[in-house]
């Protein structure tokens, strides 16, 4: 119940104060937000498997999202930006996909 | 690893954080605290992620729509503005010609000075000059500088390449390979309309230096070239922006 209201609240939260992100922030913002929904795919995942643990899923959720902004930070200093954000899109993409299907395949057993 | 499955292959089987696997290594019956506050806030977290990123992209779509369309409508007022103006020149010019016409009436001498400014179109007799390389030799730019020049050595009071009337600006220049005569490409074969009195013409320039030299080499079959003499030639003026002179100096002599 906890995460539903959880996401609920932060759906509203976000609407309601549409708070402005500074824009030195502004070309993380995409990476982290599929870096993050790679870290609720994999949890998705890890609950169909009876494997969730919400530690796991913070530090995994923290990480992932720090890491994502940290190189492409990097790449901007290193005017590669672009290539290091598509190679990290490609890579977090391939994993969100594969996370996917496996929910997939335990819900529909195919 | 890499030796039987490829990188992307390896990403997608370990697709699931290997920590979920470390924690909770044997399969379990249900999951480990997942109804609690710290998933809650962390999915709070990632909702308002998404949320705040959704608003930002839609409100900025708006700004840079506007940006745009204004630039848009700015191109426009200002192709039609060039294009009011470009009329209002050309019917100027249109007036300040017949302004001159009408106060100066027919002045042989000015109408003698334009057709040897290359400034009006030109009719009358001269000779038809049809050049192109032959199978040994090419025609370079330099040449049909030279070919000309004989041309207005031998007494010539107008000369087209290819269309091209030749003005005091002209340059015939080679280009990227191409020759350009008033900046437009032209090839071969080059048609060379000289006007002037053509019986004259031909016996001068036959003699000059430069028609003994192109007969020379049409003999050597390093070029065709194919002169006739015609009494109905025509060439267009010099296009105009070849033809204004900016600055000029006075020189005082006899020529």
């Amino acid at each position: 119940m906890i995460p539903v209201i959880g996401l609920a609240v932060g759906i509203i939260a976000g609407l309601i104060l549409q708070p402005t992100v500074p824009t030195a922030l502004q070309p993380y913002l995409p990476i982290a937000i599929v870096a993050a929904l790679d870290a609720v795919i994999g949890a998705l995942r890890a609950l169909g498997e009876r494997r969730f643990d919400d530690r796991v899923f913070v530090v995994s959720f923290i990480s992932n999202v720090l890491i994502a902004a940290l190189m492409v930070y990097l790449g901007d200093q290193l005017g590669v930006g672009s290539q290091l954000s598509t190679g990290v899109v490609v890579v977090l993409g391939i994993r969100i996909f594969a996370n996917a299907a496996a929910i997939r395949r335990r819900i529909f057993h195919a | 690893m890499l030796d039987d499955e490829g990188l992307l292959e390896k990403i997608a089987d370990t697709a699931l954080d290997d920590d979920y696997y470390v924690v909770r290594a044997r399969p379990h019956d249900a999951s480990h605290r997942f109804n609690t506050v710290l998933t809650g806030v962390v999915l709070a977290a990632f909702a308002v992620l998404v949320a705040v990123a959704a608003i930002q992209t839609r409100s900025e779509r708006p700004a840079a729509e506007r940006a745009r369309e204004s630039l848009i409508s700015d191109i426009g007022s200002r192709k039609t503005l060039l294009a009011d103006r470009e009329s209002r020149a050309d019917k100027l010019r249109a007036e300040v010609a017949s302004l001159r016409s009408s106060a100066i009436g027919a002045d042989a001498e000015l109408d003698e000075l334009r057709l040897l400014a290359a400034d009006r179109a030109v009719r009358g007799p001269g000779l038809r000059v049809v050049t192109s390389p032959g199978p040994t030799g090419d025609i370079t730019d330099r040449d049909l500088q030279r070919l000309v020049n004989g041309f207005w050595y031998a007494g010539a009071e107008a000369v087209a390449v290819n269309g091209q009337r030749l003005g005091s600006l002209t340059a015939i220049r080679q280009a990227g390979g191409v020759i350009k005569v008033n900046y437009v490409a032209t090839g071969p074969p080059y048609e060379i309309v000289v006007l002037g009195d053509a019986d004259s013409l031909q016996e001068r320039f036959e003699q000059s230096a430069v028609g003994r030299d192109w007969l020379q080499r049409r003999k050597q079959a390093e070029v065709t070239f194919d002169m006739t003499r015609s009494d109905d030639l025509s060439a267009t003026a010099v296009p105009k922006d070849r033809l204004a002179i900016r600055h000029a100096t006075a020189m005082r002599g006899d020529a």
